[in-house]
């Protein structure tokens, strides 16, 4: 079999920062084409491979591509992916799934109508740290009962921006939240029961868009299993710490694991102008992560590897912050009922 | 001079407060009684300090040179004696939980007034000099308006690991309320109401035995909505394994408007690693600062940092914590 032909759609953030370095170390595979409606955009974009741009979505699906990564901002999810599979492309697609549960099940009905993949890119599974932390719960048969898992930072962008828009991408509750709540499901290997969410509206950018920008998740497991979720974009945390955060804290029947944003490996840059540390290149296991999931990604469509992570558990995560925010605004916690098949 | 009583050694901490008072010059440590578990170790410690040894409280109570004591016998002794004491006129420091029931709380602070003896229970933290300079810190606006706190109170192995002491009552809920999460928890939301100024308004719990198989819980995680707005988190509980490094472990990360205080620990210590790792603390401004305050209010004829109310007010999070973990639902206050 030949290379794999992938196109993109969506050539902005998280493409420049994760996915072309991640694509171009990929042997595996050739990017044929980027879109993005912004013409610039996808013409810089596509040089960075040879490829062609587009800005027209139709035209770009008339391609003979094997797979589309669509790296686009959440609202756009369904609508593209839809589109993508029934065109017959593989898709792999950033997480959150979509913007509500709702469309991800139509995004998943499609794939399975088409007999495609959809893959969503939860970072998480794949970045060596939580993989490695994982698989000492096994070894050392640490048996978790109360985890904490801490995701904040502060967000960069400016309050036009649509991460901050409800209708957009949800608020730091789904956008931060579908990743705590996939990886409390992945390290205790059990169920949701019960969610109680709470959430804060602390900065300004927060409250003119009315969403959270700091939010809590009290998500109880079968088996007397406890998850806490924390996420924010409103922390400020002194540089040394790097620019993104994780808190871990697994609390064992046979003992306990934790990590702190101390543990991250980050070389400190001070500057004689102040200068936003964006997302720092110089946070080791970010870029690996998202190398070692497209890999295994393209591995799955091509036959060589079952999915570690499949799109009904990206949709799991996705209803458990729906539910959480569900949740926080009538104050109470409330059953989790799972999948609507 | 305040002549000072220590009235059973059932808890613990009793050891340390007996030093401390022993220590502190305006305090002598007259008297011990040895009531409830460890009467063995009271009579010790009565003899190593030179204090006299009763067996039980009523004689130590009844000892006219005696003008205050420190009872840290089972909570669930802690109405009968404390009100024992008032009777007799003197000065209380209880441990905590005040008691078993908010009723309970009401005859004890009660009886002190009437009395008019002093009542103090001790919560811990807000002696400690981290979190008074993090107080300071946020009262001086340096983080702007508060806004969120995770805490950790955590005595981080199970009392059973407490060797010399015979800490079989923590185990036993008619004796001691609670497993982990009651001995543990009242330091954490002591701190909450104090760093925040204000009362939650509804609290969410899930406090279980998970870990050891205990009769009693041994850990639990509450969240809280306070009256001003603020969000907190508290998990407490017994559950490191026994090679954890710390002992006790007291955390918060503060989140502010305009900023965040990360108080890895409110009890500064080093580590001294061998086979394992351990924690040592090099200040513990705490248990001297509580017992100064307490000789203070007494000499002072004032009211204490942390009156009767205050720790009633501090059980009735607690009792409401189980009450939502039983239930599931969330418990306005």
């Amino acid at each position: 079999m030949g290379r794999l032909k992938v196109g993109i759609i969506g050539c902005g953030n998280i493409f420049h920062l994760a996915h072309k370095n991640a694509l171009k170390n990929l042997k595996e595979v050739k990017v044929v084409a980027c879109m993005d409606i912004k013409k610039k955009k996808a013409k810089e974009a596509a040089k960075e491979f040879n490829a062609k741009p587009y800005t027209n979505l139709d035209e770009f699906l008339d391609l003979d591509l094997d797979v589309v990564e669509i790296l686009t901002p959440t609202y756009t999810h369904a609508e593209l992916a839809i589109k993508a599979l029934k065109s017959g492309k593989h898709v792999i697609i950033e997480k959150p799934i979509a913007l509500t549960s709702e469309e991800a099940q139509k995004m998943i009905k499609t794939a399975e109508k088409e007999g495609l993949w959809l893959l969503v890119g939860h970072t998480r599974r794949f970045d060596k740290r939580w993989v490695q932390i994982k698989e000492v719960i096994k070894k050392r048969n640490i048996l978790p009962v109360q985890i904490r898992k801490a995701e904040v930072q502060r967000l960069p962008f400016p309050e036009t921006a649509w991460y901050w828009k409800p209708n957009k991408g949800g608020g730091v509750a789904i956008d931060l939240g579908v990743h705590v709540t996939d990886f409390l499901r992945w390290y205790f290997e059990s169920e949701p029961v019960k969610i109680l969410g709470i959430g804060k509206a602390i900065r300004k950018e927060a409250k003119v868009n009315g969403t959270y920008d700091h939010f809590l998740m009290m998500i109880q497991f079968e088996g007397g299993k406890t998850g806490l979720a924390e996420v924010s974009w409103a922390y400020s945390y002194p540089a040394r710490y790097g620019v993104f955060y994780h808190h871990l804290d697994i609390l064992g029947k046979n003992g306990r694991i934790r990590y702190t944003p101390l543990d991250t490996p980050v070389v400190g840059v001070v500057k004689s102008h102040f200068e936003m540390p964006r997302f720092s290149p110089l946070l080791s296991a970010f870029p690996e992560a998202f190398e070692t999931e497209l890999k295994h990604f393209f591995k799955v469509i091509i036959g060589e590897e079952e999915p570690l992570i499949t799109a009904k558990d990206a949709l799991i995560a996705l209803q458990m912050t729906e539910v959480a925010i569900e949740s926080a605004k009538r104050e109470e916690p409330l059953e989790f009922k799972g999948v609507v098949e | 001079m305040i002549n000072v009583g220590i009235i059973s050694y059932a808890h613990p901490h009793a050891l340390r407060y007996g030093t401390t008072f022993a220590s502190n010059p305006k305090a002598k440590l007259y008297a011990i009684s040895g009531d409830g578990a460890n009467a063995d170790v009271a009579k010790t410690e009565a003899q190593k300090m030179k204090a006299k040894f009763y067996q039980n409280y009523e004689a130590l109570l009844k000892e006219k040179k005696v003008d205050a004591v420190y009872i840290a016998i089972e909570t669930y002794r802690h109405k009968e004696v404390a009100i024992r004491a008032a009777e007799e006129g003197k000065h209380i420091l209880l441990e905590k939980p005040i008691a078993l029931t908010l009723e309970d709380a009401d005859e004890i602070i009660k009886a002190a007034k009437k009395a008019g003896v002093k009542l103090m229970v001790p919560f811990n933290p807000r002696f400690t000099t981290p979190l008074r300079k993090a107080k300071a810190m946020i009262e001086a606006g340096e983080i702007g308006e508060l806004e969120y706190i995770y805490s950790i109170s955590e005595y981080v192995k199970p009392p059973i690991f407490l060797e010399g002491l015979d800490m079989s009552w923590f185990l036993d809920i008619k004796k001691a309320g609670g497993g982990g999460f009651m001995d543990t928890a009242p330091h954490g939301v002591d701190s909450l109401l104090w760093l925040t100024n204000s009362e939650p308004k509804s609290v969410y719990a899930d406090i279980g035995s998970k870990i050891y198989g205990f009769p009693v819980d041994d850990i639990g995680t509450a969240v809280l909505r306070f009256k001003n707005g603020v969000m907190a988190v508290l998990n407490a509980g017994w559950g490191n394994p026994k090679g954890y490094a710390y002992g006790l472990e007291i955390k918060y990360y503060i989140l502010g408007k305009e900023g965040f205080l990360d108080i890895r620990t409110a009890y500064p210590d080093f580590t001294v690693y061998q086979d394992r790792a351990e924690k040592i603390y090099w200040e513990r401004a705490d248990v001297n600062g509580i017992v100064g305050s307490f000789l203070e209010s007494i000499i002072e004829d004032k009211e204490p940092p942390i009156t009767g109310e205050i720790a009633k007010k501090n059980l009735e999070i607690i009792l409401a914590a189980y009450e939502s973990s039983k239930t599931g639902k969330v418990i306005k206050l």
